[in-house]
């Protein structure tokens, strides 16, 4: 049992070092995931601009996620849409070691550049306003901050499934990607999508994270009125769910995929 | 008592479905595997042959855990491979392959690396595996290169070392010298018998007949997805009727005489092909008595003939039993 675990704890560091490699190999797909940010951040900026510094605040959080689901969700599935591309989903499955921990390995690596993506949102916007933003809580924006990019990357194992699941996933994520800037509250408040679809916006962790970024950061929001706490149990029960059928919905969808035979399909 | 045997299949049939026209409105099924059912015993090099679409990668793929039979069960060093697959994998290496199933943006060295800690190869061992599998399938020197710089064969070389790295005891090779030069295919052909001489299993599918020949002590050929035939390249030479093979060239045979050949003693097979005027009879032969003069003489009208001798190929025999099926 000890062997195993150590098996897989070093596939998801071999499965990391080769995201960080095949990256480096080509470091100008940088600029594209660093220009995306950069025009979320000043749209964002010339919208609200004017207004006062706690909705620039609220809209550029608001950016940041987008940014940050570009690099870390959307990266996620588009990894494993690649080993399709590739054909190195073959020879990976028959490996021993679970696919799960492979994705794992490079939604860290997502994770890292998703940060990266955010972080110069905030810059960009903090340049552009001459002063840097207010922040009513650092240290816990921080981390909160880390927690929300957790949360991006749990529901990107989820769409990682999908791109093993078959060669189609990329038109789901393409629909889904904008569905997501809406639903949860990214573009704007989701008290201004229709009722019913509420409910729906709290499936995904990103809208509660989100919005318990936005209650320590900007004095006075109200946003899903839940209060700080009550966001945060949400976000965590919300990625811990979407962890946990992660687990089961990859097993599933190794079986699925043997029985299909679409492994080499692309 | 005889040990278990390395791999043994029990009726393996496979449907594939897939969807044709706009909107997925059709759904062709396709039969690729109609009742397989195999034995291949520990250490043996057993060689599986057969027409393009006969089903070989398909139930390569299902002995090595990547596809799931839709009926039948297998079982591999004694383990079935969608029940126990998990326990089966560390100890089987696939080759399947081609262009693809590579990292092409990191080098050959950072592959291997990375399958090394997927299959958990020691990490204490890790350097010195990779070293040895590379120097092994002659891929050192340009093990720095990107894998995108790879000619075809380099590429090949590269699925191959990937195959061996994790000392499997059974190996599954998909057409493994397909695209090497001659000289790359013998030395992976000698890397094949010096793993079996470690003590690996292989199970290996090809096309080119004289290397099943060379390699194979038993051989099956599958054709449109079932086994039409399997025994030792011995056994298979007396299948389709004989170990001498004589091939008689001339101009305006007429019928009679063709009967005639067809009756000569030992003569077990017959077949001809035309080339412009001339035609040539392809004669299998059972005994040793019918020899070039007896054909001679019994084609007296003839005397412009052309009569060879040979022993029957392993492609005589495939061709044999591939036309055979078809007809
Ligand atoms: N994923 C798939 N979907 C649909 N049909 C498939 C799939 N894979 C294989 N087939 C079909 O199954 C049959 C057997 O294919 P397979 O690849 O096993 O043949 P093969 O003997 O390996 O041929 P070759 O010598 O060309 O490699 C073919 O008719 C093929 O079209
Ligand atoms: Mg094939």
């Amino acid at each position: 049992m000890a062997a195993r675990s150590y098996s897989r704890l070093r596939s998801l560091t071999a499965s990391l070092r080769l995201a960080i490699l095949t990256f480096l190999a080509d470091p100008q797909w940088l600029i594209p995931s660093m220009i995306a940010p950069v025009i979320f951040g000043l749209v964002s900026f010339m919208l609200f601009q004017g207004t006062s510094a706690t909705l620039v605040l609220y809209a550029i959080l608001g950016a940041g996620m987008m940014s940050m689901w570009g690099q870390t969700l959307y990266g996620s599935g588009w990894a494993t849409g690649q080993d399709r591309n590739l054909g190195t989903l073959e020879p990976t499955l028959t490996a021993p070691t679970p696919y799960l921990y492979v994705v794992l390995g490079r939604v860290i690596w997502n994770t890292i550049s998703g940060l990266f993506g955010g972080a110069i949102v905030f810059a960009v916007v903090a340049v552009a306003y001459g002063r840097p933003l207010p922040l009513a809580h650092p240290l816990e924006f921080v981390l909160l901050f880390v927690f929300v990019i957790l949360s991006l990357a749990a529901v990107g194992i989820v769409f990682s499934a999908a791109y093993v699941y078959t060669r189609y996933a990329g038109f789901i994520q393409n629909i889904g990607e904008f569905a997501f800037y809406v639903g949860t509250g990214c573009m704007f408040p989701i008290v201004l999508l229709p009722f019913w679809s509420n409910p729906i916006s709290l499936l995904f962790p990103p809208t509660w994270a989100l919005d318990a970024l936005r209650v320590l950061a900007i004095p006075g929001y109200q946003g899903l009125s839940w209060g700080f706490w009550g966001d945060l149990v949400g976000a965590v029960a919300t990625t811990a769910a979407y962890l946990a059928i992660a687990g089961t919905v990859f097993s599933r969808v190794e079986k699925h995929v043997l029985e299909v035979g679409n492994l080499k399909d692309w | 008592m005889s040990p278990s045997p390395a791999i043994r299949t029990r009726n393996i049939r496979r449907a594939f479905e897939s969807r044709k026209g706009f909107l997925f409105n059709e759904v062709v099924r396709t039969e690729a595997l109609k009742g397989v059912d195999l034995e291949v015993d520990p250490g043996e090099i057993f060689g599986l042959l057969g027409p393009n679409g006969a089903g070989k990668t398909t139930l390569t793929k299902i002995l090595s855990t990547l596809l799931i039979p839709t009926e039948g069960t297998a079982e591999v060093l004694g383990l079935d491979v969608v029940r126990d697959a998990a326990r089966l994998r560390p100890q089987i290496g696939l080759v399947l392959g081609g262009e693809r199933g590579l990292y092409n943006r990191v080098n050959a060295r950072e592959n291997l690396r990375y399958f090394a800690d997927l299959y958990g190869v020691p990490t204490a061992e890790r350097s010195r595996r990779i070293e040895e599998v590379l120097e092994r399938v002659g891929l050192a020197d340009a093990a720095d290169r990107r894998v995108e710089e790879y000619s075809r064969g380099m590429k090949q070389k590269l699925h191959i070392a990937r195959g061996i790295l994790h000392r499997p005891v059974m190996l599954f090779l998909d057409e493994p010298t397909i695209g090497l030069d001659p000289k790359s295919a013998r030395e992976t052909r000698k890397l094949v018998r010096s793993l079996v001489a470690d003590g690996v299993t292989i199970f290996l599918t090809t096309h080119y007949m004289f290397e099943a020949e060379e390699l194979c002590q038993r051989i099956a050929v599958l054709s449109r997805g079932r086994i039409v035939a399997k025994d030792t390249v011995q056994g298979l030479r007396r299948l389709v009727g004989g170990d001498r093979t004589l091939e008689v060239e001339g101009y305006g045979f007429e019928d009679a005489e063709v009967n005639a050949l067809r009756q000569l003693p030992g003569v077990s097979r017959l077949k001809y092909e035309e080339f412009g005027p001339r035609t040539r009879y392809t004669l299998r032969v059972r005994t040793t008595e019918l020899t070039p003069p007896a054909i001679q003489a019994s084609l007296s009208g003839h005397p412009e003939l052309a009569i060879r001798e040979r022993r029957t190929s392993l492609e005589d025999i495939y061709l044999d039993l591939v036309e055979e099926e078809a007809a």
